[in-house]
């Protein structure tokens, strides 16, 4: 078939026409619906909530994940009695645990402040205030062996200051707690046992920094001194020991001719570790001299002090 | 638009209305049941709505395209039409307005092939070359560009023929 044929084929299909009562009939029949039942504005139907089935594996998990988030949140303004306490405390545990090491003694005496506060603000739970007062006074013992255990002087320097601080607030809570006579004078002789150990360690830092120079430069020495007198026993040491020591005080003189006693100070308390691992703590006690041996006053090293 | 404005719709419109739903449903009391659809949705538009529709044709083209896909999208649910239950024997009751439109061999092959092409090909045949619409009122039915259309009705009457030789 030829396309002038098809297409003459297609018109003979123009002669299909409906039957013509029909037509009448329809029409009369649409003229005498109702008008305007239709529209073709959108139609507003209630919601429906079947879609949520298919969202069904998402949906499950974040509606508990959100009771989960609202209870934490909702313990954070609970007091000590409440049952969900515990979720506090529990929260106030990992935020220790999760913070920076060096700044670890700020936010647990940030947390034993927030802890005395929420027992000022209840007269009854004896039980549960004696059992917090217990958890805040070993808070308190913890602190000054986590400042010591910070390595940068300066920042150990900053930190301490801080805890100073902070120990000076939680000294005033504690006169408004309602614990019994005898365990607020508890409480506040921890306090002030924990005072004293951090100014120690204020001063101790301070001196460090101030006559670092000095005091690297006769532990040098000393250090020197000892590797002449325990050559043959430094053949036993690993390699690796070896070559790390000799890092070290490369860069410890680099540091400083670049000025940077405090850092230098840093590499040496790391030589000091390395000949301590080895079983000579004698000696490298007897090594490090303190800045008041260094000047003539005598004391003890920084890592006998520990 | 008033009594007579839509009479006079209809009786244009109702012939190539008619024809373009017979060409895709096979039979002639389905294409009476969808046509009479298609008009009475038209008139039953709000009528406020139905003042703002700029081209009334195009319009009932695609309400007759819905009630086309309504039709079958039912089929698939409910397979047993009057014919079926004809042949087994169960007497229908004809209507006054039944009718058969007789077709010759030829052009009962030519009616297949057309229903046997894509539905865009046999949509664009049977307005153009049946029902003499311009590419400009199918390019407005369709919302596309004219240049589109004589594509399209280029490639359609390519594939309607290939269907004309193999049914032949």
């Amino acid at each position: 078939m030829t396309e002038k044929e098809l297409l003459t084929k297609l018109k003979e299909f123009q002669g299909i026409k409906p039957n013509s009562d029909w037509a009448n009939w329809l029409l009369n029949n649409i003229l005498s619906q109702k008008k305007e039942q239709v529209s073709i504005k959108p139609r507003v139907t209630w919601a429906s909530f079947s879609f949520l089935r298919h969202y069904q594996k998402v949906l499950i998990p974040s509606f508990f994940i959100f009771i989960f988030a609202s209870t934490f949140v909702f313990a954070q303004n609970t007091l000590p009695g409440n049952p969900l306490y515990a979720v506090k405390t529990f929260t106030q545990n990992a935020r220790i645990v999760l913070a920076p090491k060096d700044y670890k003694p700020v936010i647990r005496l940030q947390i034993a402040k927030s802890r005395l506060e929420d027992m000022a603000k209840v007269s009854d739970q004896e039980k549960e205030i004696a059992l917090m007062s217990q958890n805040i006074k070993k808070d308190l013992a913890t602190v000054p062996q986590e400042l010591k255990a910070i390595s940068k002087k300066q920042v150990a320097l900053k930190v301490s200051q801080q805890v100073q601080q902070k120990t000076q607030e939680i000294s005033n809570i504690v006169q408004q707690t309602n614990l019994e006579n005898k365990d607020k004078d508890e409480l506040e002789q921890t306090v002030q046992e924990t005072q004293n150990q951090v100014l120690a360690l204020i001063i101790q830092t301070t001196e460090e920094i101030n006559q670092c120079p000095s005091f690297l430069q006769t532990n040098l020495n000393n250090l020197q001194q000892y590797f002449t007198d325990n050559i043959n026993f430094l053949a036993s040491w690993p390699a690796d020991d070896i070559t790390k020591i000799k890092v070290y005080i490369a860069d410890i003189s680099n540091d400083m001719k670049a000025g940077n006693c405090l850092e230098a100070m840093e590499k040496m308390e790391s030589i000091n570790q390395i000949i301590k691992i080895h079983s000579l703590d004698v000696q490298v006690e007897n090594l490090a001299p303190t800045p008041e041996s260094n000047s003539g006053s005598g004391g003890s090293t920084p890592e006998s002090s520990d | 638009m008033n009594q007579d404005e839509f009479s006079k719709f209809y009786k244009d419109n109702l012939d190539k209305v008619f024809r373009f739903i017979y060409f895709r449903v096979d039979k002639t009391e389905t294409a009476q049941d969808i046509t009479s659809q298609v008009f009475l949705k038209y008139w039953q538009t709000n009528g406020e709505a139905r003042e703002k529709i700029k081209n009334p044709q195009a319009f009932v083209y695609q309400i007759a395209r819905n009630q086309i896909i309504d039709f079958y999208r039912r089929q698939k649910t409910k397979v047993v039409s009057l014919d079926e239950l004809a042949e087994q024997g169960i007497e229908i009751p004809q209507t006054s307005f039944a009718f058969k439109i007789e077709l010759s061999l030829e052009m009962e092959n030519l009616k297949k092939a057309i229903q046997r092409l894509k539905p865009e090909y046999s949509e664009i045949i049977i307005w153009h070359y049946i029902d003499n619409l311009s590419t400009k009122e199918i390019a407005a039915i369709l919302n596309k560009k004219e240049n589109n259309i004589r594509v399209l009705l280029h490639r359609a009457l390519e594939s309607l023929k290939k269907e004309c030789n193999t049914l032949s």
